[in-house]
């Protein structure tokens, strides 16, 4: 691997962070997913395919780390490009499978430094909020934007592009020194496979805590669960179905409420 | 004369907002800090004297949080009340309190309604795409790289404008008119659905008990090699088709909502579990 490619790499993962330069729309929610995390990566090494095998598998995983602060389960940008990025240096000659699986365990290294380095820097911004009082004090608008992005960004730099220069360049130097396709045991691979299909859940778990809000709205889940499991759907034609079927429902409720808001001119 | 923000200050407002809401985030102010950022234009063009700016600035940067894209709409309204305080139709106790209370419903609003069903939507969507060409399937991520960031920047700019525009009592009476909770009602039914297929498909685990054994054909009197005498997992699957990764999924979401367990504790429940199950399946000869 070339110096270029860890560098852009780990740039990659400092924009896709939480609260990086380009705004949390276009980094944590856009760069920051693993479908795109993938995509870019792949571009990179000059493999989209297989970076998208990995990447799409790591996206379900994910699903559910979308909110930055109280629900982050671990730094989604950090996990996907480096396990994307791993499964791609270590995984030569690797078939699909072992491919995905050398993906989990790489991200689970990468989110778990990522989840460090996050506290990291949450911490060592708490003294910007004196320099902002400072420049409050003072009265002085033009430079508000000092606490907040210059110096918050430095920090963030340094937290995220530092150490994943570091951990791409130990995979990059594992890989030229050993063959992993015959080096990491199949039960090993087995196992990841496991519970890469099971981590799946979590992200499902997360996302319906947010979305159940009343208990017979478990049986509209089970409606999308079986659409799949019974009528073999496809997730394309059931996404369709499903914006169908709340465009009538947002129309019929929306309707009661013009009637009885009618009814009520009525009995006045 | 009564002072009026420039749209060209509003525009500022909003872009400072916009990119570098996050920039900052600590434990103490939360995005205080950016909230001062995207508040120091327009503090800058609303007050005359230094004293007047430092107070406003000093106000704008104590603690605030919410979910940034949606909750542009604070910065709106706080935007609007500035204007109101420096034409002496306000007062600063009465931005602050404005401020603290949109904390709640904007960030409930913005993380169930935009963040936690448009994302996973819009991501199950691209993912369909990307399966559904395999020649191609950098499509579907471009997609979304173009699809999201464009649809939440003109949301984002469109509630600034309306919570600057309309204030509080817009806001209010937008909440009042019942239109924002069936709205939610229905996306809610959209992702649960998406979310119910997205666990049928991706979500898997597997019983991994299976007996073996070579059994003497009564008929013909020939030992049979590798008969499968039981498969569990098949089994189930005849029974309810992808029953244990709905119980997975279910389990995992009351021990999430009820138990308030964290992420990564569930992350280490899902680890153990993965390589009990490994065990089990090589001891059975499910695997190998």
């Amino acid at each position: 691997m070339q110096l270029w490619q860890i560098l852009l790499i780990a740039l990659f993962i400092y924009l896709g962070s939480i609260g990086s330069i380009i705004g949390n729309t276009l980094g944590w929610y856009t760069l920051g997913r693993p479908l795109i995390a993938s995509l870019v990566v792949g571009l990179i090494m000059g493999d989209v395919q297989s970076a998208l095998v990995v990447g799409i598998p790591l996206q379900i995983m994910y699903m559910g780390s979308v909110t930055p602060g109280g629900a982050v389960a671990w730094d989604l940008s950090y996990a996907t490009y480096i396990g994307v990025a791993g499964a791609l240096f270590l995984g030569q000659g690797m078939d699909t499978t072992q491919l995905i699986g050398l993906g989990v365990l790489f991200a689970g290294i990468g989110g778990f430094v990522g989840q460090l380095m996050w506290n990291l820097s949450y911490a060592c911004n708490l003294p910007l909020n004196l320099v902002a009082e400072r420049y409050a004090k003072e009265g002085d608008a033009k430079k508000m934007y000092i606490p907040n992005t210059v110096l918050g960004q430095l920090i963030g730099f340094a937290c995220r592009f530092i150490p994943a220069v570091i951990l791409l360049f130990s995979l990059s130097a594992a890989s030229s020194q050993a063959d992993f396709a015959n080096m990491i045991p199949a039960w090993l691979m087995t196992a990841l496979t496991v519970f890469g299909g099971m981590m799946a859940s979590l992200g499902m778990g997360i996302i319906l805590s947010f979305l159940l809000k009343k208990k017979y709205q478990l049986v509209i889940f089970l409606a999308g669960f079986i659409l799949v499991t019974y009528f073999n759907l496809d997730m394309m034609a059931v996404a369709v179905t499903a914006i169908i079927a709340s465009v009538l429902y947002f129309v019929s409720i929306s309707k009661d409420s013009t009637n009885s808001a009618e009814g009520e001119a009525y009995n006045d | 004369m009564t002072k009026k923000l420039s749209a060209k200050t509003l525009k500022k407002s909003f872009l400072n907002w916009f990119f570098f809401n996050g920039c900052s985030q600590q434990a103490e102010s939360m995005l205080g800090m950016a909230f001062g950022q995207s508040m120091a234009p327009v503090i800058d063009e609303l007050y005359d004297t230094k004293e007047e700016k430092s107070e406003a600035l000093q106000r704008s940067i104590t603690l605030f949080n919410t979910e940034a894209q949606v909750g542009s709409i604070c910065n709106g309204i706080v935007c609007g009340m500035e204007e109101a305080n420096a034409n002496g139709e306000s007062t600063p106790g009465l931005i602050e309190s404005v401020k603290v209370a949109l904390i709640g419903p904007t960030s409930a609003i913005g993380d169930s309604l935009w963040v936690a069903t448009i994302i996973p939507i819009l991501l199950t969507i691209a993912i369909s795409i990307s399966q559904a060409i395999p020649s191609a399937p950098w499509v579907g991520p471009v997609l979304y790289m173009v699809a999201y960031p464009l649809g939440t920047f003109y949301l984002s700019w469109y509630l600034f404008k309306l919570g600057y525009r309309s204030g509080l009592e817009g806001m209010s009476a937008f909440m009042a008119s019942g239109k924002l909770d069936k709205l939610t009602d229905s996306m809610t039914m959209l992702g649960l659905i998406v979310t119910g297929a997205l666990t049928a498909s991706y979500v898997s685990v597997s019983v991994p008990i299976k007996i073996v054994k070579d059994i003497l054909d009564p008929s013909t009197g020939e030992m049979l090699k590798d008969q499968v005498l039981f498969d569990a997992d098949t089994m189930l699957n005849n029974i309810f088709p992808a029953l244990l990764p709905l119980l997975l999924t279910l389990g995992v979401y009351h021990l999430y909502t009820k138990k308030h367990w964290s992420p990564i504790k569930l992350m280490g429940l899902i680890l153990v579990m993965a390589l009990a199950l490994t065990g089990i399946g090589y001891w059975t000869g499910f695997y190998a």
